[in-house]
């Protein structure tokens, strides 16, 4: 007999032997047996380009990264945007790809990132294996059904019975979900880790063979590299806990959890530390908005998106540790500077079109672009964060929970303090009223509901959205930078929805405020119905409008910024509203409660608790060694 | 591999196996498939910059953590208060008929325990080793990476001082025991995963589809511990015929370690008994 026709069985990929110590090919790297159907449409989704329109003239901007109320004088470069790189066909319907995952998620199945070996997606819609219950996640999924006649049922063998699980009770079946997923994140972990660390072999291996180093730094970079991997290592088997931080202050609060600025015990290094409360997630419907926010900033490693370094979580928490970013956000500037100059707009709105940019190429809709999401690092650079959370833009999801807010009365005063706005009632002269109103914005900003004053129309109208959605709340901050208020703001929620699905009638501009131009005309491309509306094809119709002439958009995050903020240490929250916010340590407190409700004792994670926060724990690289 | 010449046919080799018939179920190849298929051993080499202490610390504990999660399923508690693995089903911590596994009491005597006090006292073991940082350090600062002759200038003979013993992890602060602890984690999980396959792999996991998750981290240890020398072929033994299966099917590449281990016409035997024919 043939023995060698058995390997097809298995095709395997078998390498020629050779080394026995590192044979560390990426051929060779383990795959999934079955390939899930949403690995091979993200992929043809990430490497579809579309070129961008021919050279536009472009003008420098900002050429000394000095700031004033004049024109700058501009050198002319051309740019084509050579690597732009856009998912537009992809995206414009909602329910394909990355951009479905991202919007209907929940997580009975996991929230899908589609990830080439995470299968986590739910199993409903395949076709069952005999006697399975539907719960089959993983791989299980991908396999065809087990042939249980035929050559199968070989009388040396003991009878392959037909499966059934529903003979054990409902903890071995959360457990087998749990197993599942977690044996297929630890190969699709491993695969990540050991791609990674061989990229990072070969380029320490081409710097060695520099003949130009010396034996010195030839030295010095091997022994780095190894001390650098190893504490990557010690990372991944040490359990993180909230106990390994100091916390400096809180310097945000949200319905879900709080942000602290944290400092590491023994290295003094500095991070902000999202804390979630399981339960409030759970209850809140927020599971699928926290795996979209750990997927995304997991993935990234764009300077747009602020950098998670790890994730973890104990029995009554998720934690993220993510950069800290000294300059605050826009919405905290918005309320100090009031309005800005068309200039310094222009600054903020090309970067934050930059940011929206990156995200979408990642395959996501951000969904809840407003200031208080727009971060400023400590050169004064714009960086996007919450990624669905902690602001509560929860249910987002569910039409009908907006369709309620439509219908619903005004019930004011409700969300905000009650001052009597309206939107065209504002001038420049009643400055005061617009006061209130921005006191009361930070409040809404804490809240479980969040402000609606950003969100696109068909969001909450239910007709279906895609990542044009963004560039309306672009065009709505755009507009507050320049007037002063978010173009639908009103004393209510109830009235700020009206006000936005009616955008036709209400969308108006102050008469005392003077608009170039060129500035109104961008808002209205942006603030329109998305059929009309500019950005549809891509972030490449912005850039090229008339407001953005003379913005060189390739250089524009290495230009100095117009507010650079001013620190005096690595952990000076200046820009933070600190004495705003309540310094209570409620994560804490709670947790100190409930461990005293349970008589000290550790508490035991209940399957349902932990089951859909499985795979959130994460390790990036290069955590250790900013 | 195919030749069918001199020594014992595959017939013989598993008869020497003495095991029961019919075969148990994980030896038929159709049930031995896996979640990942390609080489495992890239994710087992050691990076060349690291230091072999850190490499084999992490690996005993993605091992452990990649092992509890199928203990897990087995010792929930239902309801009902009942496990599934409890000493009704399993009073020895048994890998079929011929092999039992015994554990030291206080007085260092061999007992014999039900399987599920025995893995719940091994874990309790493994853990107590696991979180020592005197034995498995944590501390960044104290790491340190692979001597390289070819690029340090400093021989390894003087890292140490002279008469001093040396030992592996030595520089990255593990202690002198450490491999021998390592090893001895690696024998215990090892004897778990024998359990899991001789009484558990049909019930449960079969039947929970969780087999082909089971085989995959289990061939993954396997390579692991045989490419790292944390087990020798005499301890593999209560799994033989299922590692010859594996190297015979491709599951273990040649060059491994494991696959010298393989009995390869045992393994292509036991293919041909479960009829696959392709």
């Amino acid at each position: 007999m043939d023995s060698s026709r058995l390997h097809l069985n298995f095709d395997n990929s078998r390498p020629a032997a050779n080394d026995r110590a590192f044979p560390t090919t990426p051929s060779t790297f383990p795959q999934p047996v079955f390939p899930g159907p949403q690995s091979g449409s993200m992929q043809s989704q990430q490497q579809q380009q579309q070129p961008y329109g021919a050279g536009y003239p472009q003008q420098g901007y900002f050429p000394q990264g000095q700031y004033g109320q004049q024109q700058y004088p501009g050198q002319a470069v051309t740019s084509d945007y050579p690597n732009a790189a856009y998912p537009p066909q992809a995206g414009n319907d909602p329910n394909t790809g990355l951009a479905h995952q991202f919007s209907h998620q929940n997580l009975g199945g996991g929230a899908a990132r589609g990830g080439q070996y995470a299968a986590r997606g739910p199993s409903s819609g395949r076709p069952r294996t005999a006697g399975g219950s539907g719960q089959q996640a993983s791989y299980g999924n991908y396999a065809p059904p087990m042939p249980s006649q035929g050559a199968v049922s070989s009388p040396e063998f003991q009878p392959i019975p037909e499966r059934n699980p529903d003979k054990y009770g409902t903890n071995a079946n959360s457990n087998q979900k749990k197993c599942s997923q977690l044996a297929a994140d630890f190969f699709k972990d491993s695969v990540k880790r050991a791609r990674e660390r061989n990229q990072r072999q070969n380029e320490l291996e081409q710097k060695l063979q520099d003949p130009g180093q010396s034996a010195t730094r030839r030295e010095q970079l091997w022994s780095t590299a190894g001390r650098k991997e190893g504490q990557y290592l010690r990372f991944l088997r040490t359990k993180d806990k909230p106990e390994n931080y100091n916390t400096v202050k809180i310097i945000g609060k949200g319905a879900f959890g709080e942000v602290k600025l944290v400092q590491k015990k023994g290295d003094g290094k500095v991070y902000a530390m999202k804390s979630l409360i399981k339960t409030e997630m759970f209850k809140k419907d927020q599971l699928a908005h926290v795996r979209s926010e750990r997927d995304i900033l997991a993935e990234s490693d764009s300077p747009w998106v602020v950098k998670l370094y790890t994730t973890f979580q104990d029995a009554y928490f998720l934690y993220m540790l993510m950069e800290f970013l000294p300059g605050g956000d826009l919405m905290t500037m918005l309320i100090k500077y009031e309005i800005f100059s068309e200039d310094i707009t222009r600054f903020y709105i090309a970067e934050i079109v930059l940011a929206i940019e990156a995200v979408h190429k990642l395959g996501f809709i951000h969904r809840d672009i407003k200031p208080d999401n727009i971060l400023l690092d400590r050169g004064g650079h714009v960086k996007l964060t919450d990624f669905g959370l902690s602001t509560g833009f929860h249910r987002l999801h569910d039409n009908n929970y907006y369709q309620q807010l439509l219908q619903g009365r005004s019930n004011r005063p409700r969300d905000r303090t009650s001052v009597a706005i309206d939107q065209i009632n504002l001038t420049v002269s009643n400055r005061s009223q617009i006061n209130d109103w921005r006191r009361s914005r930070r409040l809404m900003a804490y809240s479980t509901v969040g402000t609606p004053d950003y969100i696109a129309p068909e969001i909450f109208t239910g007709h279906g959205y895609t990542f044009d959605c963004d560039w309306w709340s672009l065009g709505t901050i755009m507009f507050e930078c320049l007037v002063g208020w978010p173009p639908f703001c009103a004393e209510d929620s109830h009235d700020t929805y009206r006000k936005i699905v009616n955008w036709r009638q209400t969308l108006y501009f102050p008469d005392d405020i003077t608009l170039g131009a060129e500035a109104e005309n961008l808002i209205r491309s942006m603030v329109c119905n998305t059929e009309n509306r500019l950005g549809r094809g891509g972030a490449h119709e912005i850039k090229s409008h008339a407001f953005f002439r003379g913005v060189d958009f390739d250089s524009l995050r290495r230009i100095r910024a117009p507010f650079e903020p001013r620190l005096t240490s690595n952990i000076d929250t200046t820009y933070f509203p600190t004495d705003e916010i309540d310094q209570t340590d409620n994560a804490t407190l709670l947790k100190a409660q409930a461990i005293q409700n349970r008589n000290g004792q550790p508490p035991e994670e209940s399957p349902e608790m932990s089951l859909p926060f499985i795979g959130y724990t994460f390790k990036r690289f290069d955590n250790n060694f900013r | 591999m195919a030749d069918s010449g001199a020594g014992p046919s595959g017939d013989d080799i598993i008869n020497s196996y003495h095991l029961p018939r019919p075969l148990p179920l994980w030896l038929n190849s159709n049930c031995a498939k896996h979640i990942v298929k390609g080489n495992f051993m890239t994710l087992s080499a050691r990076p060349k910059t690291v230091e072999q202490g850190e490499w084999i610390a992490h690996q005993v504990v993605e091992h452990y953590r990649n092992l509890w999660n199928f203990v897990q399923v087995v010792h929930a508690k239902e309801e009902t208060g009942n496990t599934i693995c409890n000493p009704t089903t399993c009073p020895r911590m048994s890998a079929g008929a011929n092999h039992s596994f015994t554990w030291l009491n206080s007085r260092r005597e061999p007992v014999e325990l039900p399987a599920h006090e025995y893995m719940t006292l091994m874990q309790r073991w493994i853990t107590g080793k696991i979180d020592d940082t005197a034995i498995f350090p944590t501390d960044p600062a104290g790491v340190s990476y692979s001597h390289n002759p070819a690029i340090s200038s400093t021989p390894l003979s003087q890292l140490t001082n002279p008469g001093e013993p040396d030992w592996v992890g030595k520089r990255s602060g593990f202690p002198e025991k450490f491999i021998d602890i390592c090893q001895m984690i690696f024998r215990q999980m090892f004897r778990v995963y024998a359990h899991l396959y001789w009484a558990h792999f049909v019930e449960p996991y079969y039947h929970l589809n969780l087999e082909k998750q089971l085989n995959s981290c289990f061939s993954h240890f396997l390579l692991t511990a045989t490419a790292l020398d944390m087990l020798g072929k005499q301890e593999l033994e209560p799994m033989q015929p299922l590692i010859d299966l594996w190297a015979a099917n491709g599951t273990f590449p040649p060059e491994s370690k494991v696959y010298e281990y393989a009995s390869i016409r045992a393994g292509e035997r036991l293919i041909q008994l479960a009829g696959v024919t392709q």
